[in-house]
């Protein structure tokens, strides 16, 4: 991951803040500069990593906070279809003293909350009767066996 | 006020192949009594997870083990890495009552401020 460093001691007063701008510019270069699939990925949420072994397309996504419960997971059209809502939680204000109203101050609110939709096209057909996921620690692995005619068929090479 | 910092670049040791590190998404909000910070992690264990604070500066950092699954990349949208994050707030809090919680791949962590310093509405008697 690329970082602005300062190649030199910065004189003590300034070296906070231009910590905290070196922060705000890894950022936006991390941004910026990832794979074009990750910035086309935007377009759509979650972004998600897929795999394809011989058996199977096994698709992920990083989605914390949610529970099995938020998702709605099917297989139409040879394509993945992932649907969800990661719901408002946050934090409640501290209870009140009956007169004064309690209040909450956001300083930052960079998770995003609401619902989404996404379509993956998977490469190959599959069964979409074996289609498995788990969601563990906010990570979502979902697993789709190929159809029987899209697995490779191996040739056995008899002896002469 | 929040103001986001970074520790001293630790120097960095000789390794094959670094894990990338990322800046984990994180809401914050005060509430009188304490400050939350809510950070996405997801993919971490609960023993993987470095929550400190010292002078005045909170810093979260989370070891993510590499989830080596079978097969050949197809796409690829997202690195996973490890992630660290640090803020500066100050003085006012109560470093000995810090909590942290991990559920769901999403970190908790509850900064509670001094009695002393708490809002405090105050009655105005009448004679």
């Amino acid at each position: 991951m690329p970082t602005f460093r300062a190649g030199f001691p910065l004189p003590f007063d300034f070296a906070p803040q231009l910590e905290e701008l070196r922060d705000e510019l890894d950022r936006v270069w991390t941004t910026l500069s990832a794979p074009l699939a990750a910035r086309a990925g935007e377009a759509g949420f979650p972004p998600v990593n897929v795999r394809e072994t011989d058996d199977a397309i096994t698709v992920e996504a990083e989605l914390p906070g949610l529970e099995s419960s938020d998702l709605d997971i099917s297989v139409a059209d040879d394509a993945l279809v992932l649907k969800g809502s990661r719901p408002e939680g946050g934090p409640q204000p501290a209870a009140g003293d009956g007169e004064r109203k309690p209040t909450v101050t956001w300083h930052r609110r960079e998770r995003g909350t609401g619902t989404f939709e996404r379509r993956i096209p998977l490469p190959v057909a599959v069964d979409a009767g074996r289609v498995e996921a788990q969601l563990v620690n906010g990570v979502l692995t979902v697993t789709c066996p190929k159809a029987p005619q899209c697995q490779p068929h191996k040739v056995v090479v008899r002896a002469g | 006020m929040v103001s986001q910092t970074t520790p001293a670049a630790a120097p960095a040791a000789p390794r094959t192949e670094p894990a990338p590190t990322y800046q984990p998404g994180i809401d914050i909000c005060d509430r009188g009594t304490e400050m939350v910070f809510v950070a996405d992690i997801p993919g971490a264990q609960p023993d993987g997870i470095d929550v400190r604070f010292e002078d005045g500066v909170l810093s979260l950092e989370a070891t993510v083990a590499r989830r080596e699954l079978p097969g050949r990349i197809v796409r690829q949208e997202y690195g996973v890495g490890n992630y660290r994050r640090s803020f500066r707030l100050g003085d006012g809090f109560d470093a000995s009552l810090i909590s942290a919680d991990y559920r769901k791949g999403v970190l908790t962590i509850r900064v509670p401020r001094l009695a002393a310093v708490r809002p405090r509405k105050v009655e105005v008697r009448t004679a």
